[in-house]
């Protein structure tokens, strides 16, 4: 029985992990593109979280106006420049940004740091 | 059973090796089909070990003692609950269990990276599929739970005693499960490097499963204090043995890991030194995994010593060159663009938190490998005891607490003059007065009032915080609960640390009140007699056997009574003249002021089979402190021998628990996406 059992694990394994190896045509490398894609995307949520965390640090007063206003615009700027090169637009969207930070901001009712899902 | 767990290691064996060569050869030669491939194996080994890990329980469910590993941990009297515990009390069994959280692991991280870690993870998959092989050759080749008896006995040996308490259903496999998954931000980080990934991708894979693993690793530690506390009966929790000592450096390491990996998430610095502090906690952790496994120091409750340390050592020295071979090869490349521009900011502080944390680590690290480099070079044993680690250890643990109220207070890049005296003036206030008040009242020991006041600064650092933004939140038409729930949702991974530094805070109470103010005294009592410690009369009323046929065991029902020591002045002031902390009487009537407040029952026994005696401590606990009673014996004219003590504050070691494990999943929890949106996206488009 245990012989047996085991037997069908093997060839379970086996098959599972031959699969691939018979349709090779379903995969191909991930491409340049989609890895800068991915990676641009993940830069701009990652400005956009600090600029929440910077309006978080304004409201507990860790921060002085002037400190936040010129991180803020510094980040901004940054999110700008990711979000023009991910659409290939001719100019920064200001108001995209805005757009998605508001959005970030009502899925939790407030200011948010992190983003850290796995 | 033994065939199918047989069966299924060395199943695991030619698949994790599959899953590594594949994942190299794949990403070299670009065959994205072998890539998946590589990466199903990887599922596949999870699969098997699982297998393995069923076969081994119900071996021991059905009493199958043909197989050694179930002779030798179990017996027909063993309570089916200890199952469980019996699986991981051997070494062979513990390096299954070891296996099976680290595949469980791996599979899970794999299965959830997101998708622009796809070019490193390849060599991810390597790297973990490695670390799996070494676990599987060990479990094939030496050490098998598998491994059949000549002639299988009618009865098992039984399980240990020490490991049939509550607390091992869950302290031993948090601290291998923390330990070994170490493994996974380790295997990312280097997976990044070796892809010539130099930026901030891994981070946030790395930070979750750090947080995770430190998170069980510290819950593993505090169950295991508590499980000492309760049944070694030697009136601590926490003695500095090499076991103990090798959880806690990868630990100490992992934590200062995490606050810094903040400044690389929040400014862009300190790549290097993460990458070196994940490559340190990875390199313990297979220390503790030697120490642990190969036995090569002498503990007091190593349970699972072996002759495997060769094999140990070899796979600790592979790892530590590999890791900074690569370390070195990549550092060019990972220096950050931005430097420090005070040393008043909070990156500072971390990285003053760091050095502090790595200090305590080195400490411990000298004093646990001490004995090994003497017993090589001079052929002489010694051992480091408790006092060394105490006295290097503590002012620097000191230090990293004041460290947890300074750095938080702290902004990030500079300060100026106004925002530190804004910040500071009351949480240094509250410090100075907690300190002003002990002495009023009389408190002795100026290092522990010095203690108690660094937790109230740093309390009193948090509570500011807290307080500040919840005013900020009510000011803008929340109420108060909705305005400090917002705040802590608003900034999980912050003001979950904020819990934890609760938590650590509760610990450092409780440290402080029994290092420095523990009264202790022994004495032999027979029925109807009482010993008397500060408050407390504890009268011995009666016995009963609890003896079974492995086992001579007795309790003692003792009566508690809260007493007037103006009653008993004569007998205290003549115990501490022979410098005591309390005295026994044998008179068996009460005087005016003495009042029943509990019963409690401590348990003796000794196990014949394993020659090991163990003790159930009878405790009375408040917040204030343990009335901790140790049966040292049941003597033979009828006597109960015993150990009292007063561990003040105890209960804080306890209390802090819950918060510490609520802090860690507050900072966990996932923050929302921004981006509902999928991106477009090819779900077959695997690692270059």
């Amino acid at each position: 029985m245990a012989v047996t059992l085991g037997t069908l694990l093997a060839i379970l394994c086996v098959a599972v992990i031959a699969y691939p190896l018979f349709r090779k045509n379903r995969y191909r490398m991930v491409s340049e593109s989609f890895v800068t894609r991915e990676k641009l995307r993940a830069e701009r949520l990652r400005i956009y979280r600090k600029i929440n965390d910077l309006e978080s640090d304004y409201t507990s007063g860790d921060l002085t106006e002037d400190d936040y206003q010129r991180q803020r615009d510094q980040l901004r700027h940054a999110a700008a420049q990711l979000l023009m090169q991910e659409t290939g637009a001719g100019s920064a969207r200001e108001r995209d940004i805005e757009e998605e930070i508001a959005q970030l901001r009502n899925q939790s009712s407030e200011s948010l740091e992190g983003g850290d899902t796995v | 059973m033994a065939d199918l767990g047989l069966m299924s290691v060395l199943l695991g064996l030619a698949l994790s090796a599959y899953a590594a060569i594949a994942s190299v050869v794949g990403v070299k030669k670009r065959m994205p089909e072998l890539l998946v491939s590589s990466s199903r194996s990887l599922h596949m080994t999870t699969l098997v070990t699982v297998v393995a890990s069923l076969a081994l329980i119900t071996a021991f469910v059905q009493n199958d003692f043909s197989i050694k590993y179930v002779s030798d941990h179990s017996n027909t009297v063993m309570d089916r609950a200890f199952v469980w515990v019996a699986f991981y009390a051997g070494n062979q069994g513990s390096l299954l269990f070891i296996l099976l959280v680290l595949a469980v692991a791996s599979s899970l991280s794999v299965w959830l990276a997101p998708k622009r870690l796809a070019r490193s993870m390849p060599w991810t998959i390597a790297i973990l599929g490695a670390t799996q092989f070494f676990y599987f050759f060990v479990l094939a080749f030496y050490a098998s739970p598998f491994e059949l008896n000549d002639v299988g006995p009618l009865d098992g040996r039984g399980i240990n005693p020490l490991l049939t308490h509550p607390g091992m259903f869950s302290h031993p496999p948090l601290l291998m499960g923390g330990l070994i998954t170490i493994t996974i931000p380790f295997a990312f980080a280097s997976g990044a490097l070796i892809a010539g990934n130099y930026g901030d991708d891994w981070i946030d894979v790395a930070r979750v499963t750090s947080i995770i693993s430190w998170g069980v690793l510290g819950t593993g530690m505090l169950l295991g204090a508590w499980w000492a506390y309760t049944i070694l009966g030697w009136g601590g929790y926490w003695a500095w043995d090499p076991i103990e000592n090798v959880a806690l450096m990868p630990w100490l390491v992992m934590t200062a890991f995490i606050h810094s990996i903040m400044v690389q998430k929040r400014r862009g610095m300190f790549r290097m030194w993460n990458i070196a502090m994940l490559n340190i906690g990875f390199v313990l952790a297979q220390l503790g995994m030697f120490i642990n496994r190969g036995g090569p120091v002498v503990s007091v409750h190593s349970f699972a010593s072996s002759t495997l340390g060769v094999i140990f050592l070899s796979f600790m020295m592979i790892s530590l060159v590999f890791a900074f071979a690569l370390f070195l090869w990549r550092m060019p490349e990972l220096k950050s663009d931005r430097a420090m521009e005070s040393f008043m900011s909070r990156e500072a502080s971390f990285l003053i938190n760091n050095f502090l944390f790595l200090a305590v680590m080195a400490v411990t690290l000298w004093g646990v490998l001490f004995p090994l480099f003497s017993d090589l070079a001079r052929d002489v044993s010694v051992s480091v005891s408790a006092p060394y680690f105490d006295r290097a250890n503590g002012p620097i643990l000191l230090g990293i607490v004041l460290m947890m109220g300074v750095g938080p207070l702290l902004p990030w890049r500079k300060s100026s003059a106004r925002s530190l005296k804004q910040w500071f003036v009351w949480p240094t206030i509250i410090g100075i007065i907690t300190i002003i008040v002990l002495v009023l009242l009389g408190v002795k020991r100026p290092v522990a009032i010095l203690s108690f006041g660094v937790v109230a600064f740093v309390a009193a650092a948090i509570l500011e915080e807290w307080w500040r933004g919840t005013v900020s939140r009510h000011r803008a038409g929340d109420n108060w609960a909705l305005a400090w729930w917002r705040l802590v949702n608003g900034n999980r991974p912050r003001h979950g640390g904020y819990i934890v530094h609760i938590s650590i805070l509760m610990l450092g109470l409780g440290i402080i009140g029994t290092n420095f103010y523990q009264q202790r005294t022994d004495g032999a009592l027979g029925l109807g007699e009482s010993l008397v410690i500060d408050n407390y009369r504890v009268e011995y009323v009666s016995n009963g056997d609890a003896s079974r046929s492995d086992r001579i065991a007795q309790w003692a029902e003792m009566s508690v009574f809260n007493i007037d020591r103006q009653d008993y002045i004569q007998e205290f002031e003549f115990a501490e003249a022979q410098g005591a902390d309390g005295f026994t009487i044998k008179d068996s009537s009460l005087r005016p002021n003495d009042e029943y407040i509990g019963q409690i029952e401590p348990w003796h026994g000794f196990y014949l089979d394993f020659n090991m005696a163990s003790v159930r401590s009878g405790i009375r606990s408040t917040i204030a402190e343990d009335l901790y009673v140790i049966p040292r014996d049941f003597l033979s004219d009828g006597r109960v021998s015993l150990a009292v003590s007063i561990n003040p504050l105890a209960w804080w070691l306890w209390a802090s628990g819950p918060f510490f494990v609520i802090g860690t999943m507050v900072a966990l929890w996932p923050q929302p996406s921004v981006e509902r949106r999928k991106m477009p996206t090819s779900s077959k488009e695997v690692g270059d």
